[in-house]
Protein backbone atom coordinates (compact mmCIF):
# COMPACT_ATOMS: atom_id res chain seq x y z
CA UNK A 1 0.00 0.00 0.00
CA UNK A 2 1.60 3.38 -0.44
CA UNK A 3 1.44 5.74 2.42
CA UNK A 4 4.63 7.99 1.12
CA UNK A 5 2.81 10.92 0.02
CA UNK A 6 0.35 10.95 3.36
CA UNK A 7 1.67 12.57 6.58
CA UNK A 8 0.44 9.73 9.34
CA UNK A 9 0.89 11.04 12.87
CA UNK A 10 0.23 7.84 15.73
CA UNK A 11 -1.33 9.20 18.97
CA UNK A 12 -0.65 7.29 21.97
CA UNK A 13 -2.37 8.70 25.23
CA UNK A 14 -0.16 7.28 28.03
CA UNK A 15 -0.58 7.77 31.69
CA UNK A 16 1.43 5.31 34.18
CA UNK A 17 2.20 3.33 31.02
CA UNK A 18 6.01 2.33 32.22
CA UNK A 19 6.40 -1.32 31.18
CA UNK A 20 3.74 -1.22 28.29
CA UNK A 21 4.37 1.89 26.38
CA UNK A 22 8.09 1.06 24.56
CA UNK A 23 6.90 -2.27 23.79
CA UNK A 24 3.84 -0.07 22.02
CA UNK A 25 6.01 2.36 20.54
CA UNK A 26 8.49 -0.23 19.15
CA UNK A 27 6.54 -2.06 18.17
CA UNK A 28 4.29 0.68 16.03
CA UNK A 29 7.64 1.48 14.49
CA UNK A 30 8.75 -1.57 13.65
CA UNK A 31 5.15 -2.40 11.40
CA UNK A 32 5.08 0.80 10.16
CA UNK A 33 8.21 2.39 9.60
CA UNK A 34 6.48 5.66 7.70
CA UNK A 35 4.95 7.01 10.44
CA UNK A 36 5.68 9.39 13.17
CA UNK A 37 4.77 8.28 16.80
CA UNK A 38 3.34 10.82 19.22
CA UNK A 39 3.08 9.69 23.05
CA UNK A 40 0.84 12.01 25.12
CA UNK A 41 2.60 11.06 28.62
CA UNK A 42 -0.69 12.80 30.52
CA UNK A 43 1.10 13.50 33.53
CA UNK A 44 2.22 9.72 34.62
CA UNK A 45 4.43 9.82 37.95
CA UNK A 46 6.27 6.83 36.54
CA UNK A 47 9.17 7.06 33.67
CA UNK A 48 6.63 6.56 30.74
CA UNK A 49 8.04 9.59 29.28
CA UNK A 50 11.42 8.50 29.15
CA UNK A 51 10.64 4.85 27.88
CA UNK A 52 8.70 6.30 24.93
CA UNK A 53 11.52 8.49 24.36
CA UNK A 54 13.70 5.41 24.34
CA UNK A 55 12.01 3.49 21.94
CA UNK A 56 12.12 6.07 19.49
CA UNK A 57 8.74 8.27 19.82
CA UNK A 58 8.27 11.67 20.15
CA UNK A 59 7.08 12.44 23.77
CA UNK A 60 5.10 15.46 24.66
CA UNK A 61 4.15 15.93 28.61
CA UNK A 62 1.63 17.23 29.81
CA UNK A 63 2.23 18.80 33.00
CA UNK A 64 -0.16 17.55 35.10
CA UNK A 65 -2.94 14.62 34.47
CA UNK A 66 -5.74 16.05 32.32
CA UNK A 67 -7.59 12.66 31.51
CA UNK A 68 -7.83 10.45 28.36
CA UNK A 69 -9.99 13.02 26.63
CA UNK A 70 -7.59 15.96 26.21
CA UNK A 71 -4.82 13.87 25.97
CA UNK A 72 -5.92 12.85 22.70
CA UNK A 73 -7.21 15.86 21.70
CA UNK A 74 -3.55 17.83 22.36
CA UNK A 75 -2.35 14.89 19.77
CA UNK A 76 -4.81 16.34 17.56
CA UNK A 77 -3.79 19.64 18.46
CA UNK A 78 0.20 18.45 17.25
CA UNK A 79 -1.24 16.64 14.11
CA UNK A 80 -3.35 19.96 12.96
CA UNK A 81 -0.36 21.85 13.72
CA UNK A 82 2.28 19.95 11.69
CA UNK A 83 -0.33 19.47 9.24
CA UNK A 84 -1.00 15.76 9.18
CA UNK A 85 -3.20 13.74 6.88
CA UNK A 86 -4.24 10.91 9.08
CA UNK A 87 -4.21 10.68 12.66
CA UNK A 88 -4.69 7.10 14.39
CA UNK A 89 -5.27 6.33 18.26
CA UNK A 90 -3.48 3.30 19.59
CA UNK A 91 -3.88 3.33 23.23
CA UNK A 92 -0.21 2.75 25.29
CA UNK A 93 -1.67 -0.07 27.12
CA UNK A 94 -0.37 -2.41 24.35
CA UNK A 95 -4.30 -3.52 24.53
CA UNK A 96 -4.46 -2.83 20.86
CA UNK A 97 -2.36 -4.60 18.22
CA UNK A 98 -0.43 -2.44 15.71
CA UNK A 99 -0.28 -4.98 13.02
CA UNK A 100 -3.86 -3.90 12.41
CA UNK A 101 -2.25 -0.54 12.02
CA UNK A 102 -2.54 -0.58 7.83
CA UNK A 103 -5.89 -2.20 7.91
CA UNK A 104 -7.51 0.44 10.03
CA UNK A 105 -5.94 3.39 7.80
CA UNK A 106 -7.18 2.08 4.41
CA UNK A 107 -10.65 3.36 4.06
CA UNK A 108 -9.06 6.63 4.75
CA UNK A 109 -6.29 6.59 1.98
CA UNK A 110 -8.94 5.38 -0.37
CA UNK A 111 -11.43 8.32 1.02
CA UNK A 112 -13.91 6.32 2.22
CA UNK A 113 -14.18 7.38 5.32
CA UNK A 114 -13.33 10.14 7.76
CA UNK A 115 -13.48 8.55 10.88
CA UNK A 116 -12.63 4.15 11.43
CA UNK A 117 -13.21 2.60 14.58
CA UNK A 118 -10.79 -0.64 15.38
CA UNK A 119 -14.14 -3.14 16.53
CA UNK A 120 -13.03 -6.25 18.41
CA UNK A 121 -16.80 -7.03 18.07
CA UNK A 122 -17.39 -6.77 14.50
CA UNK A 123 -16.69 -10.46 13.79
CA UNK A 124 -15.30 -13.24 16.40
CA UNK A 125 -12.44 -13.12 15.51
CA UNK A 126 -11.37 -13.90 18.94
CA UNK A 127 -8.49 -12.44 21.18
CA UNK A 128 -9.63 -10.56 24.49
CA UNK A 129 -13.53 -9.73 24.11
CA UNK A 130 -13.63 -7.44 27.55
CA UNK A 131 -15.52 -9.10 30.75
CA UNK A 132 -19.25 -9.81 30.70
CA UNK A 133 -20.05 -6.89 32.69
CA UNK A 134 -17.88 -4.54 30.16
CA UNK A 135 -19.40 -5.73 27.31
CA UNK A 136 -23.56 -5.07 28.88
CA UNK A 137 -22.00 -1.88 29.34
CA UNK A 138 -20.71 -1.29 25.87
CA UNK A 139 -24.08 -3.17 24.09
CA UNK A 140 -26.07 -0.45 25.87
CA UNK A 141 -23.84 2.64 24.53
CA UNK A 142 -24.19 0.84 20.56
CA UNK A 143 -27.82 1.06 21.23
CA UNK A 144 -27.91 4.80 22.99
CA UNK A 145 -25.46 6.17 20.05
CA UNK A 146 -27.65 4.38 17.39
CA UNK A 147 -31.03 5.39 19.00
CA UNK A 148 -29.14 9.00 18.84
CA UNK A 149 -27.23 9.23 15.78
CA UNK A 150 -29.15 6.68 13.70
CA UNK A 151 -25.19 5.26 13.22
CA UNK A 152 -24.22 1.69 14.03
CA UNK A 153 -21.07 1.13 15.67
CA UNK A 154 -20.23 -2.06 17.64
CA UNK A 155 -17.56 -1.48 19.79
CA UNK A 156 -17.98 2.61 20.28
CA UNK A 157 -15.55 2.29 23.93
CA UNK A 158 -12.15 1.10 21.34
CA UNK A 159 -9.51 3.45 21.29
CA UNK A 160 -8.08 2.22 18.74
CA UNK A 161 -9.08 4.88 15.52
CA UNK A 162 -8.24 6.32 12.75
CA UNK A 163 -9.10 9.63 11.57
CA UNK A 164 -8.51 12.21 8.50
CA UNK A 165 -7.68 15.79 7.79
CA UNK A 166 -11.11 16.64 8.64
CA UNK A 167 -11.63 15.19 11.80
CA UNK A 168 -8.35 16.47 12.59
CA UNK A 169 -9.11 19.78 12.80
CA UNK A 170 -12.18 19.13 13.95
CA UNK A 171 -11.54 17.27 17.39
CA UNK A 172 -8.32 19.70 17.55
CA UNK A 173 -10.81 22.20 18.34
CA UNK A 174 -13.49 20.50 20.19
CA UNK A 175 -13.01 16.56 22.10
CA UNK A 176 -15.01 15.42 24.89
CA UNK A 177 -13.07 15.03 27.65
CA UNK A 178 -13.67 12.50 30.37
CA UNK A 179 -14.73 9.58 29.01
CA UNK A 180 -14.56 10.08 25.53
CA UNK A 181 -14.80 7.08 23.14
CA UNK A 182 -18.36 7.08 22.45
CA UNK A 183 -19.06 10.38 22.96
CA UNK A 184 -16.85 11.57 20.36
CA UNK A 185 -18.70 8.93 18.17
CA UNK A 186 -21.74 11.39 18.40
CA UNK A 187 -19.72 14.34 18.07
CA UNK A 188 -18.17 13.15 14.41
CA UNK A 189 -21.81 11.90 13.11
CA UNK A 190 -23.18 15.41 14.38
CA UNK A 191 -20.33 17.08 12.01
CA UNK A 192 -21.46 14.64 8.90
CA UNK A 193 -18.68 12.36 9.32
CA UNK A 194 -18.37 9.28 7.52
CA UNK A 195 -17.49 6.11 10.01
CA UNK A 196 -16.61 3.24 8.95
CA UNK A 197 -16.20 0.34 12.02
CA UNK A 198 -13.41 -2.82 11.20
CA UNK A 199 -12.90 -6.09 12.65
CA UNK A 200 -9.39 -5.62 15.14
CA UNK A 201 -8.19 -8.30 17.37
CA UNK A 202 -7.52 -6.86 20.97
CA UNK A 203 -5.24 -8.41 23.83
CA UNK A 204 -5.83 -8.10 27.27
CA UNK A 205 -3.52 -5.64 29.23
CA UNK A 206 -0.02 -6.11 29.98
CA UNK A 207 0.93 -4.71 32.82
CA UNK A 208 -1.32 -1.41 34.98
CA UNK A 209 -4.87 -1.57 35.01
CA UNK A 210 -7.44 -0.38 33.12
CA UNK A 211 -8.76 3.23 33.24
CA UNK A 212 -12.65 1.69 33.45
CA UNK A 213 -12.16 -0.84 36.61
CA UNK A 214 -14.51 -3.75 36.64
CA UNK A 215 -16.90 -2.26 39.76
CA UNK A 216 -16.70 1.43 37.96
CA UNK A 217 -18.61 -0.03 34.65
CA UNK A 218 -21.90 1.02 36.30
CA UNK A 219 -20.77 4.74 37.10
CA UNK A 220 -19.02 4.45 33.62
CA UNK A 221 -22.17 3.97 32.11
CA UNK A 222 -24.30 6.14 33.77
CA UNK A 223 -21.82 9.04 33.08
CA UNK A 224 -20.96 8.78 29.10
CA UNK A 225 -24.95 8.56 28.97
CA UNK A 226 -25.02 12.10 30.50
CA UNK A 227 -22.26 13.43 28.89
CA UNK A 228 -24.07 12.26 25.63
CA UNK A 229 -27.64 13.68 26.54
CA UNK A 230 -25.75 16.92 27.52
CA UNK A 231 -23.69 16.93 24.35
CA UNK A 232 -27.02 16.45 22.26
CA UNK A 233 -28.80 19.75 24.13
CA UNK A 234 -25.37 21.83 23.42
CA UNK A 235 -25.11 24.70 21.52
CA UNK A 236 -23.25 24.35 18.16
CA UNK A 237 -20.26 25.71 16.84
CA UNK A 238 -18.93 26.25 20.31
CA UNK A 239 -15.31 25.27 20.95
CA UNK A 240 -13.84 23.42 23.64
CA UNK A 241 -12.38 26.74 25.41
CA UNK B 1 -29.36 43.46 72.58
CA UNK B 2 -32.05 43.92 69.93
CA UNK B 3 -32.28 41.50 67.07
CA UNK B 4 -33.00 44.64 64.32
CA UNK B 5 -29.56 45.96 65.28
CA UNK B 6 -27.90 42.81 65.23
CA UNK B 7 -29.46 41.78 61.95
CA UNK B 8 -28.25 45.47 60.66
CA UNK B 9 -24.65 44.96 62.42
CA UNK B 10 -24.31 41.66 61.08
CA UNK B 11 -25.51 42.64 56.92
CA UNK B 12 -23.42 46.35 57.10
CA UNK B 13 -19.60 44.30 58.54
CA UNK B 14 -20.40 41.65 55.21
CA UNK B 15 -20.69 44.53 53.08
CA UNK B 16 -18.09 46.44 54.37
CA UNK B 17 -16.23 43.52 54.21
CA UNK B 18 -16.80 42.73 50.53
CA UNK B 19 -15.72 46.30 49.79
CA UNK B 20 -12.43 45.78 51.98
CA UNK B 21 -11.56 43.05 49.89
CA UNK B 22 -11.92 44.47 46.72
CA UNK B 23 -10.11 47.58 47.94
CA UNK B 24 -7.13 45.07 48.95
CA UNK B 25 -7.81 43.49 45.58
CA UNK B 26 -8.25 40.52 47.05
CA UNK B 27 -11.80 39.89 44.64
CA UNK B 28 -12.42 41.37 41.64
CA UNK B 29 -15.57 43.15 40.74
CA UNK B 30 -16.74 40.35 38.81
CA UNK B 31 -17.01 38.47 41.80
CA UNK B 32 -17.93 40.55 44.30
CA UNK B 33 -20.84 42.06 41.87
CA UNK B 34 -23.04 39.05 43.30
CA UNK B 35 -21.78 39.70 47.07
CA UNK B 36 -22.18 43.31 47.18
CA UNK B 37 -25.68 42.91 45.37
CA UNK B 38 -26.32 40.07 48.20
CA UNK B 39 -25.06 42.22 51.10
CA UNK B 40 -26.81 45.14 49.93
CA UNK B 41 -30.44 43.37 49.93
CA UNK B 42 -29.25 42.63 53.64
CA UNK B 43 -29.07 45.52 55.08
CA UNK B 44 -32.36 47.50 53.17
CA UNK B 45 -34.21 44.42 54.77
CA UNK B 46 -32.46 44.86 58.01
CA UNK B 47 -32.49 48.65 58.38
CA UNK B 48 -36.61 49.02 56.59
CA UNK B 49 -37.91 45.08 57.99
CA UNK B 50 -41.52 46.19 57.80
CA UNK B 51 -40.60 45.86 54.12
CA UNK B 52 -39.19 42.10 54.65
CA UNK B 53 -42.70 41.77 56.78
CA UNK B 54 -44.67 43.09 53.99
CA UNK B 55 -43.01 40.76 51.26
CA UNK B 56 -43.35 37.81 53.41
CA UNK B 57 -46.68 38.49 53.67
CA UNK B 58 -47.39 39.42 50.10
CA UNK B 59 -45.75 36.03 49.54
CA UNK B 60 -47.49 33.78 51.99
CA UNK B 61 -45.36 33.18 54.50
CA UNK B 62 -46.52 32.32 57.92
CA UNK B 63 -43.64 33.70 60.03
CA UNK B 64 -40.92 36.45 58.33
CA UNK B 65 -38.20 34.18 59.68
CA UNK B 66 -39.25 31.29 57.13
CA UNK B 67 -39.15 33.90 54.13
CA UNK B 68 -35.53 34.90 55.32
CA UNK B 69 -34.65 31.37 55.35
CA UNK B 70 -36.30 30.69 52.00
CA UNK B 71 -34.50 33.58 50.82
CA UNK B 72 -30.69 32.71 51.89
CA UNK B 73 -31.39 29.43 50.42
CA UNK B 74 -31.85 30.83 47.07
CA UNK B 75 -29.44 33.18 46.96
CA UNK B 76 -26.98 30.40 48.00
CA UNK B 77 -27.99 28.01 45.10
CA UNK B 78 -27.52 31.11 43.22
CA UNK B 79 -24.40 31.81 44.31
CA UNK B 80 -22.84 27.78 44.29
CA UNK B 81 -23.98 27.82 40.91
CA UNK B 82 -22.57 30.90 39.50
CA UNK B 83 -19.50 29.77 41.27
CA UNK B 84 -19.31 26.34 39.25
CA UNK B 85 -19.92 28.16 36.38
CA UNK B 86 -16.72 30.54 37.12
CA UNK B 87 -14.42 27.07 38.29
CA UNK B 88 -15.67 25.23 34.74
CA UNK B 89 -14.96 27.98 32.54
CA UNK B 90 -11.37 28.14 35.00
CA UNK B 91 -11.50 23.87 34.73
CA UNK B 92 -11.08 24.59 30.79
CA UNK B 93 -8.91 27.42 30.22
CA UNK B 94 -6.26 25.73 33.09
CA UNK B 95 -6.66 22.23 30.37
CA UNK B 96 -6.07 24.62 27.05
CA UNK B 97 -2.85 26.72 29.02
CA UNK B 98 -1.44 23.14 30.04
CA UNK B 99 -2.34 21.57 26.23
CA UNK B 100 -0.78 24.43 25.16
CA UNK B 101 2.32 24.17 27.48
CA UNK B 102 3.02 20.61 26.88
CA UNK B 103 3.60 21.38 22.75
CA UNK B 104 5.20 24.40 23.54
CA UNK B 105 8.02 22.73 25.69
CA UNK B 106 8.24 19.90 22.67
CA UNK B 107 9.18 22.10 20.29
CA UNK B 108 11.41 23.86 22.54
CA UNK B 109 13.12 20.61 23.56
CA UNK B 110 13.31 20.01 19.83
CA UNK B 111 14.83 23.37 18.56
CA UNK B 112 17.22 23.22 21.23
CA UNK B 113 18.17 19.66 19.87
CA UNK B 114 18.35 20.91 15.96
CA UNK B 115 20.89 24.02 17.60
CA UNK B 116 23.09 21.51 18.96
CA UNK B 117 23.29 19.52 16.19
CA UNK B 118 24.51 22.68 13.35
Amino acid sequence: MNTSNKKILIIVPAFNECGNIGRTVEEIRQLSPGVDVLVIDDGSLDVTADEARLAGGMVVSLPFNLGIGAAVQTGFQYAQRYGYDIAVQIDGDGQHDASFLNKIIEPILRDEADMVVGSRFLQKVGGFQSSFSRRVGINFFVHLINMLTGVKVNDPTSGFRAYNKKMIGLFSEYYPHDFPEPEAIVVAQQAGARIVELPVIMRAREAGSSSIRYFKTLYYMVKVTLAILLHMIRQKNRGGS
Amino acid sequence: MNIHLVAIIVSVTIFLFVIDLVRRRKLTFKYAMAWLIVSGGAILFAVFYRLLFALAALLGFELPSNFIFFALFCVFVFLSLLLTVFLCQQNNRNDVMAQKIALLEFELKELKKKLKVE
